[in-house]
């Protein structure tokens, strides 16, 4: 069953397009990469699949609806954790998670169990009364996974979220989308860790100036680019030299 | 050569034009009235006093410690920047050019404060001692120079230790200079020639240490931040100052308002405003300092009808602020992707100022009880604050 769907979308931050008529689309239960140059494209449809930016052309469809049809319904479709971490200065950890809890009608019962869970697994327990100033990168990177986390929705959009957190932080948030993965939620992941993409994605797409340049599993991007035995780094050199002798 | 006097007057043009672009708000600003308003009364306030004021006054000791303790505020005004440390670093030994127009600037600008302090003082000076009018212009023209030594000695001291224990410095100044001052008042020209003598050998010794030292770049880089920084502070309460971050306190002792919050998803945004104006310095201490001159302007004022513009003027002013600090959406933040409806904001935004609100209006009241008509002012407060939550735009509506 398909979760999300973009249909020919086109957009970005002025008239001029950064990203062309893309079309993909995101299966219940299925972990896809999206991978890409810098400037490729790959921050730009995220944003357009959150909804802070809205597509010049085509359509965006989560759980069925587009963001127009019902708002509310597309919000609590997907969490989201972005390439940097948003936090609220004036929020300890504590109330980070109670306010996303509120925001997506999560019951205090259900909030209590989860974010248990959640902080004895990034190991931040003891700072729950912290503000985020005193908090290392990684640390506030664990914030927004965990406020992810516990909203427990049908989509997972996660912008490159390897960078910042220790092996041991990389380790759980793999988990964790493995877990949710099994209950059937679908990831969205944007990165440039490709050896983990390759491993832990079952589709990639492959953004090449702000176009679909292939997407599929790693065969049948093997085939795409002809190269059998490639692995993605291999296939991502491969598109860098295509740029070159553009 | 001709570079570093560049580097100076480049820097120098953008940062005046920065002062001018942020001073312009804050004297058409609202303080700027009650300042017209405090000054006035102040004024009438000293004039009356020197009628009545007796012979015996310690005047000038009195001002020998005011004139000397601004005295020892002479901050250097050095204008660098973090890259310098890296880009100005070959022209090291050049760089005496540069401070020196630093300096020249730090004691122009600073001059005034102290001058004029003096100058109000003289009248008291006329009424309670003998001095002579040349000798009360001596002494402007003495602390003038004081001014000067206090300039040079304070920026050879933080060059010389990097800022380390400056406040032993200030003391030693102010000591210094309090003296200074007292003596002349009284008179005393061989102590005045004594204290002077000090103040130069003191520098002398700094002057030594400071040929022997690199530049403390990392010092007066943090400086200048911490003076900016400072500057755009005092520019927020009058208009907004872009990337400005205030800073957080957690301010346990008012955790109890957060439980009027019910926990729904109704109440997200409300959960989320009520922190944010409690712990973000700037909006709360913009509230507490707003209710504070009205409750001093009401408790000090015994006319109704200027007491009601001014209260007028300050709800308006307390509100208009702070729905436009509440509710201005500048940076991503996570609560845009929240499933919430987006009026939800702008309700939470009205019910805490509303709540507050009323506070500031209980607070004024109770400092009027008394006067006729008391009750009125709470009326006034309330009515206008409401009316300009309704009648002004709503910034998040802008984009």
């Amino acid at each position: 069953m398909t979760l999300l769907q973009l249909t020919e979308v086109t957009g970005g931050y002025t008239r001029k397009p950064v990203i062309k008529d893309l079309t993909f689309s995101i299966g219940q239960g299925e972990l896809v990469g999206l991978i890409g140059l810098n400037g490729a494209g790959k921050s730009t449809t995220i944003k357009h699949i959150i909804g802070t930016l809205l597509p010049q052309n085509g359509e965006i469809r989560l759980n069925g609806v587009t963001l127009n049809e019902d708002m509310e319904k597309y919000r609590s479709s997907f969490s989201y954790i972005p390439e940097t971490p948003v936090l609220y200065d004036e929020l300890t950890l504590k109330e980070h998670l109670e306010l996303t809890a509120m925001a997506y009608g999560i019951d205090q019962h259900t909030l209590k169990s989860r974010s248990e869970d959640l902080l004895k697994e990034f190991r931040m327990e003891r700072r729950l009364n912290w503000f985020p100033s005193h908090f290392s990168k990684g640390m506030r990177q664990k914030v927004m996974i965990m406020c992810a986390f516990l909203v427990n929705p049908p989509l997972y959009i996660i912008d490159e979220p390897f960078v910042g957190l220790d092996p041991l932080g990389i380790q759980s948030l793999l988990d964790q989308m493995d877990d949710k993965k099994k209950d059937g939620a679908s990831i969205l992941m944007s990165t440039h860790i490709l050896s983990t993409a390759e491993k832990h994605c079952d589709r990639i797409i492959l953004l090449h100036e702000g176009r679909v340049r292939a997407q599929g599993t790693m065969n049948d991007l093997r085939k795409a680019f002809n190269m059998p035995n490639a692995t993605l780094d291999d296939l991502y050199i491969a598109m860098t030299k295509e740029q070159d002798h553009e | 050569m001709n570079n570093l006097n560049e580097v100076w007057s480049k820097r120098f043009t953008h940062y005046m034009n920065e002062v001018q672009k942020y001073m312009r708000f804050v004297f058409t600003g609202h303080l700027a009235i009650v300042l017209v308003f405090v000054i006035g009364a102040v004024g009438y306030q000293y004039s009356e006093w020197l009628k009545v004021v007796n012979a015996s006054f310690p005047a000038e000791w009195i001002i020998a410690l005011i004139i000397g303790f601004i005295l020892a505020f002479s901050r250097p005004v050095t204008l660098l920047r973090e890259p310098d440390q890296v880009y100005l670093l070959p022209l090291e030994s050049k760089m005496s050019l540069y401070f020196k127009k630093a300096l020249t600037w730090t004691f122009w600008s600073q001059i005034g404060l102290v001058s004029i302090v003096y100058i109000v003082a003289i009248p008291l000076l006329n009424t309670v001692t003998e001095l002579s009018s040349a000798q009360i212009w001596t002494v402007l023209i003495i602390i003038i120079l004081l001014k000067y030594l206090n300039v040079q000695i304070e920026f050879h001291y933080r060059y010389a230790n990097r800022g380390h224990n400056i406040g032993v410095d200030k003391i030693t100044r102010a000591v210094l200079s309090i003296l200074t001052v007292q003596s002349i008042l009284t008179a005393r020209f061989s102590f005045v020639i004594l204290f002077i003598v000090l103040l130069l050998i003191y520098d002398w010794a700094l002057v030594r240490r400071v040929k022997e030292q690199p530049i403390p770049y990392e010092h007066f880089v943090k400086l200048e931040q911490n003076r900016m920084m400072g500057f755009y502070r005092f520019a927020n309460y009058f208009t907004d100052v872009p990337h400005l971050r205030g800073s957080i306190r957690r301010r346990s002792w008012l955790n109890f308002v957060y439980s009027i919050v019910p926990y729904s998803q109704k109440s997200t945004q409300n959960y989320l405003v009520y922190r944010t104006f409690i712990r973000t310095d700037d909006h709360f201490y913009l509230w507490v300092r707003l209710t504070a001159i009205s409750s001093i302007v009401v408790l000090l004022v015994n006319i109704p009808i200027v007491t009601w513009i001014v209260v007028a003027a300050l709800s308006f002013a307390t509100t208009i602020q702070l729905k436009y600090a509440l509710l201005s959406s500048g940076d991503f933040r996570m609560d845009r992707l929240y499933p919430v409806v987006k009026s939800q904001r702008k309700q939470a935004v009205q019910k805490v100022l509303r709540l507050f609100m009323v506070i500031q209006a209980i607070i004024v009241t109770l400092c009027a009880v008394g006067q006729p008509l008391f009750f009125v002012l709470a009326i006034i407060l309330i009515v206008i604050s409401e009316v300009t939550f309704m009648m002004t735009k709503d910034p998040s509506e802008d984009n």
